[in-house]
């Protein structure tokens, strides 16, 4: 029985919803960004297509968990920007979180997450709550 | 806004007023700062789109961002931001079933319930101080007839002719009894007696009084812990979601 594209579509779009925090996190890792240039990376490097207002409700859950810092920055172009960047604490999950997602990336690609710890059949899988 | 078309500044104003109303439960600095952050999205997001019309473009912009509600979400208090989202609503049907059962009646019954006893708490002192005023004029009235017997004879035999004062057949026998002055004696007494107690009734009342408002300050002050105690839920609430961090505004180089 073949898959539908309707159900093909609505999977590969929670896949990216499960891991738009993520990847949010991954990009702030390295630099500060501003909402709108922060969308243009995600959609230009991580090829999301995503609807831009999305990003707002994940940066105000970041910010309340304290994970990102803000700072406004005048623009000589427009309005002032809100820049966002990892705190400590953010950089501190991101590198936990990073390690359960190569866990899990090497399960659905059936490959070793590390090879002095080969992937052992039986082995639990524990998805923390946070 | 920043050197827009009249029409994209409008349509655009329009938006971040929508975005204004859903955020109307949080914090006004929140809410600006929020609004900054819309406003300098679509100023990029404008400039960068290739669209030729201004109108097509902005509304591109604002497409793309999404309806208010979707970009607030998770500013808003958890309440709010939870009460679009899907339920378990067998448990709701069961739960709003019990209320219109259980709830309301007991509700009326309890709201019948308070009226009733402030109504016969209303009775009880209303009765009181009726019962209380009778016996204080009973007494007067016995007094002030005992001293105008004494002191102004002819003036009791005329409210007697007149049929003012009526003394009843048994009450005459009793009287019969004693000499004319002690019968004004005794009426006399009789009044002040009656007169005391009216009066000592009276001020009894005040305790009655007492304790009344302290059964009602009891009760208000129950009634305004709990109203408190709910506030304090919902302003902890808003604050569990309004926390910001420290924003300073940096003047860049760039």
């Amino acid at each position: 029985m073949e898959y539908s594209d309707e159900g093909r579509d609505r999977r590969i779009t929670q896949l990216r919803k499960g891991i738009l925090e993520l990847a949010v996190m991954g990009v702030l890792y390295h630099e500060r960004h501003y909402g709108y240039s922060l969308v243009g990376v995600l959609c230009e490097r991580g090829s999301i297509s995503l609807k831009e207002g999305t990003i707002y409700p994940i940066l105000a859950r970041l910010d309340r968990d304290g994970l990102v810092g803000s700072e406004w920055v005048e623009s000589n172009q427009g309005p002032p920007r809100k820049y966002y960047a990892l705190t400590a604490s953010g950089r501190q999950l991101f590198d936990e979180l990073s390690r359960e997602f190569d866990l899990l990336v090497s399960l659905v690609r059936r490959k070793p997450a590390a090879p002095e710890q080969p992937y052992q059949i039986g082995k639990k899988l524990v998805v923390r709550k946070r | 806004m920043n050197s827009y078309p009249e029409v994209v500044e409008r349509i655009a104003n329009d938006y971040l007023e929508r975005v204004k109303s859903q955020l109307r439960l949080v914090p006004i600095r929140e809410q600006n700062e929020f609004l900054a952050e819309i406003e300098s999205h679509l100023y990029e997001a404008y400039q960068e789109r290739p669209e030729e019309d201004d109108v097509a473009r902005i509304l591109a912009v604002l497409r793309n961002l999404g309806e208010p509600a979707e970009v607030v979400y998770d500013r808003l208090p958890r309440k709010m931001a939870r009460s679009g989202t899907a339920r378990n609503l067998p448990l709701y049907v069961v739960g709003g079933i019990l209320i219109a059962l259980f709830g309301i009646p007991l509700g009326f019954g309890g709201f019948g319930l308070l009226v009733g006893i402030l109504a016969a708490l209303a009775g009880m002192v209303v009765a009181f101080y009726a019962t209380a005023g009778s016996i204080v004029l009973v007494g007067a009235l016995f007094t002030l007839l005992g001293l105008t017997r004494t002191l102004l004879p002819q003036w009791f035999d005329r409210l007697v002719m007149l049929d003012f004062v009526h003394i009843s057949a048994p009450t005459a026998e009793f009287l019969d009894h004693f000499s004319r002055s002690e019968q004004n004696l005794l009426i006399i007494l009789f009044g002040l007696v009656w007169l005391a107690v009216g009066l000592g009734l009276l001020w009894l009342g005040r305790y009655l009084f007492r304790g009344l408002r302290f059964l009602f300050g009891l009760l208000f002050d129950r009634m305004r812990r709990l109203a408190q105690g709910f506030r304090a839920k919902l302003r902890q609430e808003n604050r569990d979601v309004s926390h910001v961090n420290q924003v300073s505004l940096v003047k860049s180089d760039k």
